[in-house]
């Protein structure tokens, strides 16, 4: 990137942008030339079966898997091969999996307060009430000192949720946050999110909540085989697909 | 029974307690050693390098292969000459002590032991928490530090205490290269005063007490890392939620 201290509209600038990126396993393409734009305070939505690339495409984004060609730029820091840079991109993106990860051998507070200390050179005490700010936010504060094995699955996404808060990411990344959740616990988790979306912040959402889809998201992409199909906004999506492949996806998850 | 007068009596035990010391100086040296080899070898191997992998199995087979025995007699008899041809001039001036050689001795050998279990338990760790830890933006040396490893020692805890109590009952060997400690002292006092049984006995009482000492810390140090491992007991969620 040319640096551009003074830049007319720094809004402009893309949040995420990725250029025909390629990611291969093998001789499979689980990539194959991906071309996306996330906006500034974006909401998006990305769905598609199985197997589509959907965990591959953001996890290229914080460097969980590395590219084989392409472009990738976030927060206008080009991903290199370079540690520093891919640390760089680290501290702007925060991401939530699908089964949570959290550090079993620490409580929610510990777990929220380890990457805060670490990379923003935080005293134990201002680590501790940013944890707790962020454990009140996703409305676990009460919950702060226990550990990951005593809470229900709803509460510990809610605490992967506010770990990855405490790095103040500019951008959010979420992989399924609540298919490995029982169901009458994915609504809290959803309500955070939404909560959250409210706040600005860039987010890119992995899921099948077309509910959800339909009340947050700013546009919905539909990955298959490693490629971008189809994207608009919820509306359009979800009443009016233009594909055929969207379409029969979208009648085998309504079913 | 006995024709041992106190005085010499006081004297034997005197001589067996500082063999105990040694004992145990050489235990915790080469557990320590073995410790730490182990855990650094067991990362290492996680490597994809082949020539790492290769390089281990060749370290496994002969340590996990080779009796500690011939491995302490070729470190006490054989490390001059071996240090000799690595450092030269110098290397050939070091003398290693039986106790030296104990330790290197047990050390690697045990290392290689410490390293199966350490790698196990790291392969057993669900690939998430080193995705947690990176997406984080954790480096890797605090992240082995503060996220995996402690999560190893759980899960390794039982293999170590096997380790930890073999280790203990192979330490006698190193009085074969002529290190003075509790057993060459049993056997010492043992043959002077014609009374083996009671002193063999003792010294044996001495190990079981060390051992039984050991599992009672080994439990207590389970309970710490087991520290978030216990599920809740079942609760309807609004209970949770309270
Ligand atoms: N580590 C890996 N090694 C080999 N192949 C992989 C690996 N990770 C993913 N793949 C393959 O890449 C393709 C895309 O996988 P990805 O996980 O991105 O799909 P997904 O859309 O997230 O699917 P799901 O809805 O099941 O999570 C799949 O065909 C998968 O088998
Ligand atoms: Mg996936």
């Amino acid at each position: 990137m040319i640096p551009r201290p003074h830049a007319a509209e720094p809004a402009a600038e893309p949040a995420i942008l990725l250029a025909q990126v390629v990611k291969r396993y093998g001789a499979h393409r689980a990539l194959a030339g991906v071309d996306l734009q996330v906006r500034r305070g974006e909401k998006l939505v990305i769905c598609g079966p199985s197997g589509s690339g959907k965990s591959t495409l953001i996890r290229c984004i914080n460097a969980l898997e590395r590219h084989d060609a392409g472009r990738i730029v976030v927060n206008g820091i080009a991903l290199t091969n370079d540690e520093g840079t891919v640390q760089d991109i680290r501290q702007e993106v925060g991401m939530v999996f699908q089964h949570f990860n959290l550090f079993p051998h620490l409580t929610a507070l510990e777990n929220c307060m380890l990457a805060p200390r670490l990379n923003r050179g935080l005293s134990k005490a201002q680590a501790e009430k940013l944890a707790l700010a962020h454990l009140e936010r996703v409305h676990l504060a009460d919950q702060a000192r226990k550990y990951p094995a005593r809470l229900s699955g709803g509460q510990q996404q809610r605490v992967a949720i506010a770990r990855a808060l405490c790095m103040e990411p500019r951008i959010l990344l979420f992989d399924e946050p609540t298919s490995a959740l029982d169901p009458e616990m994915v609504k809290e988790v959803l309500g955070v999110i939404e909560e959250l979306a409210a706040s600005g912040v860039t987010m890119i959402c992995v899921t099948h909540e077309m509910g959800f889809a339909r009340r947050v998201a700013d546009r919905c992409v539909f990955m298959d085989r490693g490629e971008i199909v189809e994207e608009g906004d919820a509306a359009r999506f979800f009443e009016a697909p233009e594909s055929e492949r969207l379409r029969h996806f979208l009648a085998q998850i309504l079913r | 029974m006995t024709n041992l007068s106190l005085a010499d009596l006081a004297g034997y035990l005197r001589q067996l307690g500082e063999g105990a010391l040694i004992t145990l100086e050489l235990f915790f040296a080469s557990f320590a050693l073995a410790f730490v080899l182990g855990v650094l070898i067991g990362v290492a191997t996680l490597a994809r390098s082949r020539v790492i992998r290769a390089a281990w199995r060749v370290y496994a087979s002969i340590f996990m292969g080779v009796p500690s025995l011939l491995v302490i007699f070729l470190i006490f008899y054989g490390g001059s000459a071996m240090l000799a041809a690595v450092l030269g001039e110098f290397g050939a001036r070091i003398d290693i002590s039986p106790f030296g050689a104990g330790v290197a001795a047990l050390g690697i050998v045990y290392s290689a032991y410490v390293a199966e279990l350490v790698r196990g338990a790291i392969e057993n760790l669900p690939k998430g928490q080193f995705e947690g830890a990176r997406a984080l933006a954790i480096p890797p040396f605090i992240m082995w530090g503060r996220v995996i490893l402690p999560q190893v020692m759980r899960l390794a805890l039982p293999g170590l205490v096997n380790v930890w109590s073999f280790m203990l009952k192979e330490t006698p060997l190193v009085s074969l290269a002529g290190l003075q400690d509790l057993v060459a002292a049993t056997k010492i006092a043992a043959g002077a005063t014609k009374e083996p049984f009671i002193f063999f006995v003792a010294t044996a009482l001495v190990f079981i007490a060390f051992s039984a000492a050991s599992l009672w810390l080994a439990n207590r140090l389970e309970v710490r890392l087991d520290r978030g491992q216990r599920r809740a007991p079942v609760r309807s969620p609004a209970q949770a939620e309270a």
